[in-house]
């Protein structure tokens, strides 16, 4: 729940910021500034004082960047590399964005609140609204967003050396990714990777990563369960997406699920998510059904769906071939609800695609640009001041700005850009307030916990907000055992481990 | 279920995947069937098509309208690609192929320079009606009927009129069509550019239903050179149409009860079996052939 | 001294002793490459080297026999997915690498042999074999794409679907250490090296006669009584054999295959290096795979958007200027120089 007084928000803003004038320390501003507000009682964690004006490594900062600026991928690559480019330009002109190692979510505020939480379709069945609530109260403490999140860092670029981003193109060819990976750790000696779309991707260049011990930040969404030690995931990943929108999906239009998946591993893994959890919120999987990656004409699956009759399709489609689907199952009449976890929010399906292709399409993202925070607005004229021509802002794009960002907040309280010493301080319960809300970077599994969000697109594709989650943590390693600040490890674990999962399969 | 729907949705289901073939493909069999040149840039020429339609009807052009265009631009494309390349290569046919995998990656690059990685697309024309328990999209009705039209318009073209006898003639003996007179390299020119044509027609034709994106190409690529293959060059219109049936024949059931995997697979599968039944492609097995 | 005689035979460039002194200095360039570069860039480098077996199954396939294929990922791609099946279940076994590359060729050359006999025996028309490989290839590529999951697995080694198969073992003689950098580098030379000789010995040997005979005349040859398909059959398997030992190479350098290798890209890579040297010369293809891996790997550091259309470019312009090939046309202007003949 979140109710706006931003009014008080800003006087406890000013005072901490106030508080902080001679300060250089980003952190130490943040736990003045917490602390000043209505009682929180938080300690410094004592790496904070372990000086952030230490002895400091002569040249720039080098932060490699690994996208596919050409080729079919490219779409995506260009994308990420222009958010590479902003986070480093604003890092370097002394900007940070909010955050540290004081946990989830802003400060709290004194507001009105209602005295019982409100329900959701108490009665009705309509889940649009919220039709039940209790009283207001003036007495009350409540969780609310900043609307300013760019701050000063009082530092220039990162520990005053400037920040230099080193982008190459991996041309969408894993055997590229695999060369430039080793150029960019052994070669250029990168003291940061942020690089990698696919999940393909990731695998060619991870072990390589392992191989030397990189600080290696994976920004993309993907089907989760990566337990690196190297490796920070900072997208959301099946836990935080699939749930909550097969519980709405569910509950408002019903049971029956049709999946209609990509045949790979991200599509099957998804699927198989869906599958073991469906029933957890009272739904069913009527038919799965797996369309390989090259398959571009769907009047086959759109019978299929149509002699199933299911309540909604759950599509998990991925690239160029399979988004071909949505113009051809509205022209064929196909009008089922759907829900998905990848279109709109990467591929901008819903500006692409004539209306009303994706008519009652249902997304849980972590962002997507019509946000309307004050936070994200700010962010997209950021963006477009710096590269008028773009067409889009995707989920991705912001992971990896957000991400920069994070690696330089980590690397000034670690005092140092030595890359064990960077680890362990990403490794502190970070939290950095992202475009989207607040990210929580949860030590023990390498996983972001983000504001989760159901988007809707409706018959004119205009994207509206159903339900909002404020923090998701990612939870499902933590089950499989994984802690990596304890037990290093560099695999990746599959449902299949899971012995829940296993109840599901067939 | 009903079984009558189920058929008809069948039928429906199996006529789509022979149209998306036929379309696919015609501009790379008369090609392949006129001058033996493998196109690797057929993909980017119906990208081009799709590119043509998307861009004009942005603009304000009815959809309908730009189709030609789309023939048009097609021709002009194939006839540049042929006049400043491919006519210094047809003593060495295997080059054709390399030069034209390298033009292809230019222009879907290039593409991608220009225009960005996406256009808007099209909206899908005519709605869709309804029977049974399925519902079935008008345009893609039009898709069948477009398709077909353009396989018996060709057929005519090559069987009735004087140019179709001197292009058959061409791609039977060239030799022997040189010494009556007819000029080969003008013949694989126009065979070139109308190829071409066709294929960026049908590119054009086919972009409300799919994606558009630079390097969207490469979906027609291969069902293209499976139904080519499948058919044989010995005759473009009854190869083309007789490989697109049989392979649907075998896809469309297959993929309707164990999933489009299985379809996909079960469509290479009798492409390989076909082939090793039939080496020389289903046109081939032509009961009263005149030769 | 046979051999030699055997070695500078009339079926590849360098037909003279002189051009001896050539290839003995572009071997001693490529040994003298470690000394030159730090260890990681000898790996890089050792991908180009690593392609050019896969580079002269083509040669050898289509330059010499004269049947396009654009098969031979698929069995660079089953090598190395069968490698890492056989090593990877082996792991900790002194030797099990050796073991895993006999293996690994073995099982691939026996998927071609199948292929081969379909293609051979049904004799068809030449055209069709370069497009019906090719489907092969992509039927490799759609099944093992949608191979993720715990029900595809060998063993204790997954086959890991579209993301590719990782953690394939590298390279080690018995119990010594794996091979990387440097040494890496020296075993995909020496490896190439041997490959490259063997198969220069071949193609100028009588056997080599045959097969050009093939690629000249099919029916002649026939008529001279050779039974064409068997020795059709017997080169593909040849050839799958090269692309077989590229395919191991690879996953012992990178540790690591998707079933992108096996995609429609990737299915003309070979074709192209094989048209851009000069595809009837062993030694061409050789130099053209390096250089044009290296070409496309130098373009990709540079981080334009331009490198596609700078690759496209470059095969246009090649195959437009250069008749016989890049590296065939210019070594045969400078032996002209040289000795006013060939």
């Amino acid at each position: 729940m979140k109710i706006d007084e931003n009014q008080s928000v800003k006087t406890h803003d000013e005072s901490g910021e106030s508080a902080t004038q001679n300060s250089h320390s980003e952190s130490r501003r943040e736990f003045l500034k917490t602390s000043s507000v209505a009682g929180a009682v938080l300690v410094a964690p004592s790496i904070i004082t372990s000086g952030i004006a230490m002895a400091q490594d002569n040249g720039p900062v080098k932060i490699g960047h690994l996208e596919d600026l050409s080729g079919n991928l490219a779409v995506y690559g260009v994308q990420k590399d222009h958010a590479a480019q902003l986070a480093v330009a604003e890092i370097n002109a002394g900007l940070t964005l909010k955050g540290g190692p004081i946990g989830t979510g802003g400060a709290g505020v004194f507001s009105s609140a209602a005295t019982q939480p409100p329900l959701m379709g108490a009665g009705t069945g309509d889940l649009n609204y919220l039709d039940d609530g209790g009283d207001r109260s003036n007495e009350t403490v409540a969780f609310v967003e900043d609307d300013e999140i760019l701050v000063d860092s009082g530092d220039d670029g990162i520990l005053g050396r400037p920040v230099e981003l080193i982008n190459l193109d991996g041309q969408s060819n894993n055997n590229i990714w695999q060369q430039l990976t080793r150029k960019l750790i052994q070669g250029d000696k990168v003291d940061c990777l942020v690089a990698g779309f696919t999940s393909a991707e990731r695998e060619a260049i991870r072990p390589i990563v392992d191989q030397f011990n990189q600080l290696y930040i994976y920004t993309n969404q993907y089907e989760g369960g990566v337990a690196d030690a190297n490796t920070f995931c900072t997208g959301a990943i099946c836990e935080q997406q699939v749930i909550p929108v097969v519980d709405y999906m569910v509950k408002k239009f019903g049971p029956r699920i049709y999946t209609v998946a990509a045949d790979y591993n991200f599509g099957q893994l998804t699927a198989a998510w869906t599958k073991a959890t469906a029933p957890l919120v009272g739904g069913e999987i009527i038919e799965e059904e797996f369309v390989p990656l090259s398959e571009s004409n769907f009047s086959t699956t759109i019978a299929r769906i149509q002699a199933a009759k299911p309540d909604w399709v759950f599509t998990l489609l991925v690239g160029t071939n399979q988004s071909n689907y949505y113009p051809q199952a509205a022209a064929a009449g196909l009008e089922y609800p759907m829900a998905s976890t990848v279109n709109m929010a990467q591929g901008y399906e819903h500006r692409r695609f004539s209306t009303p292709s994706l008519n009652r399409m249902h997304n849980c993202i972590n962002y997507i640009e019509e946000i309307p925070t004050k936070r994200n607005r700010d962010f997209v004229k950021r963006w477009y001041k710096m590269f008028p021509d773009d067409p889009y802002i995707g989920q991705m794009a912001q992971n990896t700005y957000f991400s920069v960002h994070l690696y330089a907040k980590a690397a000034r309280l670690a005092g140092t850009t030595e890359q064990e010493a960077v680890k362990r301080a990403l490794e502190t319960g970070m939290t950095i307030e992202a475009p989207e809300g607040a990210v929580f970077m949860e030590p023990a599994t390498h996983h972001a916990g983000h504001w989760i969000r159901l988007a809707v697109a409706d018959e004119n594709h205009n994207v509206s907000f159903l339900r909002e989650w404020p923090m998701i943590t990612p939870w499902w390693l933590q089950r499989m055992g994984v802690n990596l600040v304890g037990k290093k490890e560099y695999k990746q674990y599959v449902p299949d481990e899971d012995p829940y999962f296993t109840m599901f399969s067939n | 279920m009903d079984l009558v729907p189920l058929l008809v949705s069948l039928l429906y289901q199996g006529l789509a995947t022979a149209a998306f073939l036929i379309l696919c493909s015609i501009g790379l069999m008369i090609i392949l069937g006129m001058m033996n040149i493998i196109n690797l840039a057929h993909g980017e020429i119906m990208m081009i098509g799709a590119y043509v339609s998307t861009i004009l009807v942005s603009s304000g052009v009815p959809f309908f309208v730009t189709l030609p265009v789309c023939f048009i631009a097609g021709c002009l494309a194939g006839y540049l690609i042929e006049q400043l390349f491919i006519r210094f290569l047809y003593d060495r046919l295997m080059s054709a192929l390399v030069v034209t995998w390298g033009l292809g990656l230019i222009l879907a690059q290039g593409t991608l320079m220009i225009f960005g990685p996406f256009m808007p697309s099209i909206e899908i024309p005519f709605g869709s009606i309804q029977y049974g328990d399925f519902t079935f999209s008008v345009y893609q009705i039009f898709l069948i009927i477009v398709a077909f039209g353009a396989l018996l318009g060709l057929h005519y073209l090559l069987h009735k009129t004087p140019v179709g006898l001197k292009t058959r003639a061409t791609m039977q003996l060239p030799e022997i069509a040189r010494t009556i007179g007819i000029d080969q390299h003008r013949m694989y020119s126009l065979s070139f550019a109308f190829g071409s044509g066709l294929a960026a027609f049908a590119g054009g034709v086919l972009a409300p239903t799919t994606t558009i994106a630079p390097f969207m190409g490469t979906q027609f690529v291969a069902p293209a050179f499976i139904t080519v293959v499948v058919g044989g060059a010995h005759n473009i219109i009854t190869g083309t149409l007789y490989s697109a049936s049989a392979l649907t024949a075998v896809k469309t059931p297959v993929g309707m009860f164990l999933g489009s995997f299985a379809g996909t697979v079960g469509l290479f599968i009798a492409a390989l079996v076909l082939i090793r039944l039939c080496p020389n492609g289903l046109s081939s097995i032509k009961v009263f052939r005149t030769s | 001294m046979n051999l030699l005689k055997l070695f500078f035979g009339p079926r590849d460039l360098g037909r003279t002793k002189t051009s001896g002194l050539v290839f003995a200095a572009f071997a001693l360039m490529l040994l003298a490459v470690p000394a030159m570069v730090s260890d990681y860039e000898a790996m890089n480098f050792a991908f180009f080297l690593v392609n050019i077996p896969l580079g002269l199954s083509v040669a050898l396939i289509w330059g010499y026999c004269g049947v396009l294929s654009f098969g031979q990922v698929a069995f660079f791609g089953l090598a190395g997915y069968f490698y890492g099946m056989v090593a990877g279940n082996m792991v900790g076994i002194p030797g099990s690498e050796i073991i895993g590359i006999l293996a690994a060729t073995g099982l691939s050359v026996f998927v071609a042999a199948i292929l081969a006999y379909f293609l051979f025996f049904a004799r068809v028309e030449n055209w069709i074999i370069p497009v019906i490989t090719l489907v092969f290839t992509l039927l490799l590529e759609t099944f093992l794409s949608q191979t993720a999951g715990y029900q595809w697995r060998v063993g204790t080694v997954l086959l890991g679907g579209y993301n590719g198969m990782t953690g394939i073992p590298s390279m080690r003689f018995f119990s010594g250490d794996p091979l990387y950098g440097y040494s890496f580098y020296y075993y995909a030379l020496g490896f190439v090296i041997l490959l490259f000789i063997g198969l220069r010995l071949f193609v100028n040997s009588k056997y080599g006669l045959v097969v050009v005979a093939m690629r000249e005349n099919l029916q002649r040859t026939e008529l001279l009584g050779y039974d064409v398909r068997v020795w059709q059959f017997g080169v593909f398997l040849l050839a799958a054999v090269l692309a077989s030992f590229s395919g191991v190479l690879y996953v012992q350098w990178g540790n690591y295959i998707t079933p992108t290798q096996l995609g429609l890209v990737a299915a003309a890579q070979p074709v192209i290096w094989a048209a851009i040297g000069g595809r009837s010369s062993l030694f061409a293809v050789s130099i053209a795979t390096i250089l044009m891996t290296w070409f496309t790997f130098a373009l990709s550091t540079q981080g334009s958007q331009l490198s596609l259309v700078f690759i496209g470019a470059a095969t246009v312009i090649a195959i437009m200027l250069f008749k016989d090939g890049v590296i065939t046309s210019i070594w045969e202007k400078i032996a002209v120089l040289f000795s006013g003949s060939r």
